[in-house]
């Protein structure tokens, strides 16, 4: 069974697989634009306490913020 | 015959469109925006081979939707425009991203050309593409190019030119995966009798991924397609499992991920000195004081030297002043050609001493690619005003002078999140208010109550944001930002980037400013000065509580907030403050100053930015806004 977290329970270096992505549909579709679509592996390459995340993802850093992140799942790798 | 051609780049943010454009381009350029919209239209004119080539560098975007204005404005522009070639700058260290935004604009069927750009960063990051394998999987022409060294952008324009010259073959279709594209393939079918400036599989393709502004377009010809893609979009959406323009994606990304198999390979990357800054200027502690000092240290050296030049600037026009009067005299005519050359005065001494300098620090902090970092520390602060990260350094420019901030909000993605930074930055005191507030408050009653003066001020910035974020219509968004690699930034692009944007800027600040002193002139020479004062006395005496030659200070305030003081002074005849105000309204007359308007080149800002329409608003809002508080305050005391 499939273990599913938010992305921002992965600690800094922790890797994972998205598996859905819930919000309103523009976020959404700013979210999949940017590379964060369902399959694909992030990694966690930093975070500030209560503030954004940043991601690697397909090559890229990325800063997402803590209420998106929050609605992003992840299968921990 | 002249022959003409017409070039349009396009491609993710932060790319180096910009340092291609400024190459291509130099001086003759001009920036202004997209009619009708508040999105920034770059236009320039090169000659090469006997063509005369316009070229037009279009927003940086990361997709071909409508999550943003920019994104629709470009499409639009593609498919109807047709420019002769399109251009897609890719940055060839995050080639699977890019290459997903170039798909998108392929199915848009211009003619195409990749510039594969930061060649020199990639081969740092151990990323080497085989561009002749790229070419054949794209089926178009890809050109390696370091754009900050110059290097193969003069190639771009001579394959353009070798592109248009002969016929054009359309290159191969890039397919989806299988149920896609028989979905795909069947809506293509459909689309047979509508005529619309897209392509028929650009169409089918957005229809299927649900896109409203296509849907709406389609449905005023022939409203069954809708229905029928509705049915063929449900079909995968069933087999997928995923919201359909989530699939869609997923597919592109897909391809993209094949072809980046195919042609790229990745060594291992070696820790730069860019990646250690990196590292340095985001950790959870350092980096707050590592940008507090950079920051202040910036503003510091901007702000000295700005006001070096502004009473540099001063002094000549303060000398040419007195040349004037001698020549023509004390009549009502020349006292008021006079305003008119006070007006153009005060525009000069305010734009190139304030506004130029802070707005190439704010595209150099862009550039290098800090800013991005600034907006990744302070992200969660603003989320408290209902803004993001990126709002932090307009509202910081905002302490400087409101006219670069209220540009600079620019930065921000959605119009909605634009208008809040905006909207918010014009209620931050400039360094004209806050010397005001030092020379009443300040001298006259203490450096407490100065700071108290800022924490209000501050928390009405914060409640009203918060407001404004509650009330505005349209989906709130956070934060989603692409944190580039730190890079050195390219002073020409920047530079000249400031100076367009500013020229554009000016046209609409001058004539406003002009015609602002030239009335305020009118006013004087008319003697209604008195009768204004009167006409302002149940407002500034009744409900203010102030005495009654405040009236006409703060109506000296809006074309310049400096005026305040020195008008109040002249009026009264005396320096002194103490004379004229009781320690408490010269808190409320801070107060109400700090809030009542944006001084007039602000508003010219604000019309250029986001319509006059909202900008009266705005103006009018802030001076009911600034009253009442000031009242409220004269009440509690």
């Amino acid at each position: 069974m499939k273990n599913l977290i938010s992305l921002l329970e992965l600690r800094k270096g922790e890797r994972g697989v998205i598996v859905s992505i819930k919000g309103g549909r523009g976020v959404i579709q700013r979210l999949s634009d940017m590379g964060l679509t369902p399959g694909t592996e992030v990694s966690i390459t930093n975070s500030v306490s209560f503030g954004p995340v940043e991601i690697s993802v397909r090559g890229s850093k990325l800063a997402i913020g803590r209420g998106i992140a929050m609605k992003i799942l992840v299968e921990r790798k | 015959m002249e022959k003409k051609l017409t070039i349009a780049l396009a491609g993710n943010a932060n790319v180096g469109k910009s340092v291609i454009f400024n190459y291509l381009t130099g001086l003759h350029q001009h920036i202004g925006n997209w009619p009708g919209k508040t999105v920034e239209k770059a236009e320039g004119t090169l000659y090469h081979e006997g063509y005369t080539i316009d070229v037009i560098d279009l927003p940086g975007i990361y997709s071909l939707s409508t999550f943003s204005i920019e994104e629709l404005i470009s499409r639009e522009y593609i498919a109807k425009e047709k420019p002769d070639i399109v251009i897609n700058v890719i940055d060839s260290t995050a080639p699977e991203r890019n290459l997903f935004f170039t798909l998108q604009l392929l199915e848009l069927g211009r003619p195409m050309i990749v510039a594969l750009n930061q060649m020199d960063l990639a081969k740092k990051k151990g990323i080497s593409i085989n561009i002749k394998k790229l070419e054949k999987s794209l089926g178009i022409p890809v050109i390696p190019v370091i754009a900050t060294q110059g290097e193969g952008v003069h190639d771009l324009i001579d394959e353009s030119i070798k592109l248009v010259k002969k016929e054009y073959k359309k290159p191969k279709k890039i397919k989806y995966g299988k149920e896609v594209e028989n979905e795909i393939q069947k809506l293509i079918k459909r689309l047979d009798n509508i005529d619309l400036d897209y392509p028929k599989r650009f169409l089918a393709i957005k229809l299927l991924e649900g896109d409203e502004e296509i849907k709406k377009m389609i449905e005023e010809v022939d409203p069954k397609i809708i229905k029928i893609a509705e049915k063929h979009a449900k079909k995968i959406e069933c087999i997928h499992g995923h919201f359909r323009s989530t699939i869609i994606a997923c597919e592109r990304y897909k391809i993209a991920n094949d072809i980046v198999r195919g042609c790229v390979v990745f060594g291992a990357p070696k820790v730069s000195l860019s990646d250690k800054l990196h590292e340095l200027t985001v950790h959870k502690i350092w980096g707050y004081p590592i940008m507090i000092f950079l920051v202040l240290s910036l503003f510091f050296v901007v702000f000295n030297v700005g006001n070096f030049f502004s009473e540099n600037l001063l002094n000549v026009f303060m000398n040419l002043e007195s040349v004037f009067e001698e020549y023509f005299g004390n009549e009502i005519a020349s006292k008021l050609a006079f305003g008119v050359f006070e007006g153009l005065v005060a525009g000069i001494t305010i734009v190139i001493p304030y506004i130029l300098p802070f707005y190439i620090v704010l595209g150099l902090l862009e550039d290098s690619g800090y800013l991005s970092r600034i907006a990744f520390l302070t992200d969660n602060l603003m989320h408290k005003m209902g803004l993001h990260g990126k709002a932090f350094i307009p509202m910081i420019l905002g302490y400087g002078c409101n006219v670069p901030a209220c540009l600079g909000c620019r930065i921000m993605e959605t119009q909605r999140e634009r208008l809040i930074a905006i909207f918010v930055t014009t209620l931050i005191p400039c360094a004209a208010v806050t010397t005001i507030i030092l020379g009443l408050v300040g001298r006259y009653v203490g450096i407490g109550w100065v700071f108290l003066l800022y924490v209000i001020n501050l928390m009405i910035v914060f409640i009203l944001g918060r407001l404004a974020f509650k009330i505005l219509p349209g989906e709130p968004t956070g934060l989603i930002m692409e944190m580039h690699s730190y890079r050195m930034p390219h002073l020409n692009t920047v530079l000249k980037q400031a100076w367009f944007r500013i020229k554009d800027f000016i046209y609409i600040a001058f004539p406003l400013i002009i015609i602002c002193s030239f009335l305020i002139k009118v006013l004087e020479v008319a003697d209604l000065l008195r009768f204004l004062e009167n006409l302002m006395m149940p407002i500034t005496v009744d409900w203010l509580g102030l005495p009654p030659s405040s009236g006409i200070a703060l109506i000296f305030g809006i074309p310049r907030k400096e005026l305040t003081l020195i008008i109040l002074a002249a009026r009264s005849g005396t320096t002194n403050f103490a004379e004229i105000f009781t320690p408490i309204q010269m808190i409320i007359f801070s107060l109400v100053t700090m809030l009542y308007i944006p001084c007039i080149a602000t508003v010219a800002a604000l019309i250029k930015e986001i319509g006059w329409k909202k900008a009266l608003f705005i103006t009018i809002f802030e001076i009911f806004f600034a009253i009442a508080v000031g009242g409220l305050a004269f009440r509690l005391s």
